[in-house]
């Protein structure tokens, strides 16, 4: 059943032929060297590669924050290497939430402002996502924290923040780039536990950078980069309820 | 992103570091207070000098004399001011008002006090309700009867004849009700003073002139103190006061009047002057350059007004661009702060946009945090303003430099405020423009690159 499901959607994100070329000085870095691939609608997608190796650049482009050299990214059907930056905004605004490995949270505000700060972006009024943003950070275990500032929280609690931030605008698609880089082995489990739950009961798609080959192993599919090009694509079925 | 929010962000950005903004707004305060003051100076100084124009005689009056000098050896007629010349005047446009002045000189006398050479201005309507009125009402203006309206200064004039019983030698006013008492007026000046020492020439006694009981009307506005150009005359009726004479003086010539070639009284009335009065104050000029083309000389405050609002204007600029260099100031310390404020909140920024907020956005925060900066600056600027302000206005030094005019040499208009309110937001605003595209365009990238 699954299967024909799947079989039958459109990609949510495409990607054709992408290059990134920094020019250095003299030299030119190959950081994307012809990268393809695709994903569909709910899948959660690990990036994997040595350090270096082009994870973040690759994440970057497809979330519209870096113009490729040369190549197509395609999400939802629409190409976004084509957009200008305020446009690029606007897809961002409405599609993607992003969660960052050093949290990024503001300081100046606490962990429900944090939460709420992007459903602003969108003119949501402030009643309606301060409740949002107490649901969310309630789902990601936050009950108690919610009036902290965001430095007076711990990085396994900053994190949930930074997380719930992203899911609080409810968007198709959420990278992380690193998203447990700083935390202990036990709070990464947790984090990661929590955010394949979400994305799953919202049919959210995830897409995940890690070094880690032993984290990536909790995505269902695995894009394997080294130096700028998809050495394999692997994918497995995980069931929800499963120990990590 | 909704307004409110934006507000609220930009607010909370400045009030996050309390000191920087303080000093900031501070420059814009001393700069807001800088310009205002001067201006204020500038403003009052030349409102002081339209006020005292003003008190020399109406903006928009013009004086009509006849040009009795030069036509006098040219064989021909001078140009006289008739009632044909007035109707002329009145035709013309822009000309709200016009009225004759009939000035003869009489002898006022009540019990022993007698004013001697009181010059009585007969009027009409237009030039009589210029004229406020202290203590009684108008004279009627109907023609049916000579009423005075006595100026506030005249009873100084009175005497009882004896040495040391004038007002200019004992600062007393001499004891005379004209309100009250019955007051005579004699027209016949020449013919009282003649019966005075004892007759003519030959030594033939002269029986004095008649006198006639004279109404007072009214009294013009203005204590012992205060002069204002109707406070040395007496005035009148126009129509009443031609009748009286024509009854006085009967077929003998009217003294006052001029003669023709063969010295004989005109059988119509010549005016001494005439007042025209102007509906505004820039259609002045036209109207008295169309009295002199008539043959008529004739002066306005204007030209002096005009020169003297010149020289104002340019004072005010001065004084304005003293202040304007102190703003200017303030406002690369505007620019600097936003800028430094820029670095500071890279990151942030850049996470914001990462998040989808709107460039737009994040320019507009910028520029209303910058305008927020010159507003606060302003309004605290104009509070000083006012404060100093009512310190120049209340120091006795400030005032003795005036010369002793009186009042406020610091004025702040309702529109100075209001425009210098504004320009403090503009400039606030202009100061943080460039900073405010700069912020819109930082990477998102730099933001989310662990530092
Ligand atoms: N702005 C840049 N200018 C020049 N070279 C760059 C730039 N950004 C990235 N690179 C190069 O591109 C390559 C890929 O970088 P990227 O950040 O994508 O690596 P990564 O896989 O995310 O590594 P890590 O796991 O350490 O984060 C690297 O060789 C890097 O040096
Ligand atoms: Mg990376």
């Amino acid at each position: 059943m699954a299967e024909t499901e799947k079989g039958k959607e459109k990609p949510i994100i495409q990607v054709k032929n992408l290059y990134k070329i920094y020019r250095v000085g003299e030299s030119k870095v190959y950081a994307l060297n012809g990268v393809d691939f695709s994903l569909n609608k709910g899948e959660f997608c690990a990036v994997v590669g040595p350090s270096g190796s082009g994870k973040s650049t690759l994440l970057n482009m497809m979330a519209g924050l870096e113009k490729p050299t040369k190549g197509e990214i395609i999400i939802a059907g629409t190409h976004i290497e084509k957009m200008t930056e305020s446009q690029l905004v606007t897809f961002r605004r409405q599609n993607v939430g992003f969660i960052f490995q050093s949290y990024n949270l503001i300081k100046t505000l606490n962990a429900v402002e944090n939460v709420a700060l992007p459903l602003s972006f969108r003119g949501v009024g402030k009643k309606e996502r301060t409740e949002k943003a107490k649901q969310y950070l309630k789902l990601v275990g936050l009950e108690k924290q919610m009036d902290r500032m965001a430095n007076e929280m711990s990085g396994g609690q900053q994190q949930r923040v930074g997380i719930a931030r992203a899911l609080a605008v409810n968007p198709r698609i959420i990278f992380a780039d690193e998203p447990t880089g700083n935390l202990d082995s036990k709070t990464t489990k947790e984090v990661l536990k929590l955010m394949r739950r979400i994305v799953r009961e919202q049919n959210q798609t995830l897409i995940m950078v890690t070094h880690d080959n032993y984290l990536a192993g909790f995505a269902d599919k695995q894009i394997h980069i080294v130096d700028g090009k998809v050495m394999k694509i692997e994918e497995q079925n995980h069931d929800d309820e499963e120990e990590l | 992103m909704r307004f409110l929010d934006l507000l609220v962000m930009s607010v909370n950005n400045l009030r996050r570091r309390k000191l920087r903004t303080a000093l900031t707004v501070l420059g814009v305060v001393i700069g807001t207070a800088s310009i205002v003051v001067m201006m204020s100076l500038g403003i009052g100084m030349s409102e002081m000098q339209m006020e005292l124009m003003e008190s020399y005689g109406s903006m928009t009056a013009i004086n009509v004399y006849s040009d009795m000098y030069s036509t006098q050896n040219s064989s021909k007629e001078p140009a006289h001011l008739t009632d044909e010349t007035i109707e002329a005047i009145r035709r013309m446009d822009h000309v709200e008002g016009v009225s004759p002045l009939l000035n003869v000189n009489v002898i006022l006398k009540q019990g022993q006090y007698v004013a001697s050479y009181v010059s009585l201005v007969g009027v009409n309507q237009d030039y009589m309700k210029q004229i406020t009125v202290g203590e009684g009402t108008y004279p009627v203006m109907d023609g049916s009867e000579v009423q005075l309206l006595v100026g506030n200064w005249v009873i100084q004039n009175f005497s009882n004849g004896k040495q040391n019983s004038s007002y200019y030698e004992t600062g007393e006013l001499p004891p005379v009700d004209l309100m009250n008492d019955p007051l005579y007026i004699i027209y016949d000046v020449d013919g009282y003073y003649t019966s005075m020492n004892g007759g003519n020439g030959d030594g033939t006694p002269v029986k004095p002139p008649k006198k006639y009981l004279v109404p007072v009307a009214g009294i013009v506005e203005g204590g012992i103190e205060d002069a204002n150009q109707y406070s040395w005359s007496v005035y009148t009726d126009l129509e009443a006061l031609k009748k009286q004479l024509k009854q006085v003086f009967k077929k003998n010539p009217i003294p006052g009047q001029p003669t023709n070639k063969k010295g004989k009284p005109y059988n119509y009335f010549i005016y001494n002057n005439a007042v025209v009065y102007v509906d505004d104050i820039d259609n002045v000029k036209a109207v008295q350059e169309a009295i002199t083309d008539m043959g008529f000389q004739a002066n306005s405050n204007s030209e002096w007004m005009e020169q003297s609002k010149k020289q104002s204007q340019m004072i005010q600029m001065v004084l304005g661009g003293i202040g304007a260099v102190s703003l200017f100031v303030a406002a690369i310390g505007i620019a600097n702060t936003m800028m430094m404020s820029i670095y500071e909140r890279t990151k942030e920024i850049g996470v914001m946009k990462v998040l989808g907020c709107d460039m737009g956005n994040i320019r507009n925060m910028f520029l209303i945090e910058s305008g927020f900066i010159g507003l606060l600056g302003g309004v605290i600027g104009l509070i000083l303003s006012y404060g100093i302000s009512y310190l120049i206005n209340h120091f006795p030094v400030a005032a003795s430099m005036m010369g002793g005019m009186e009042g406020d040499i610091s004025r702040i208009p309702l529109w100075l405020s209001g425009s210098a309110l504004g320009f403090a937001v503009v400039v606030g605003m202009v100061a943080g423009f460039l900073p405010a595209i700069r912020a819109m365009k930082l990477s998102p990238l730099a933001a989310i690159r662990n530092e």
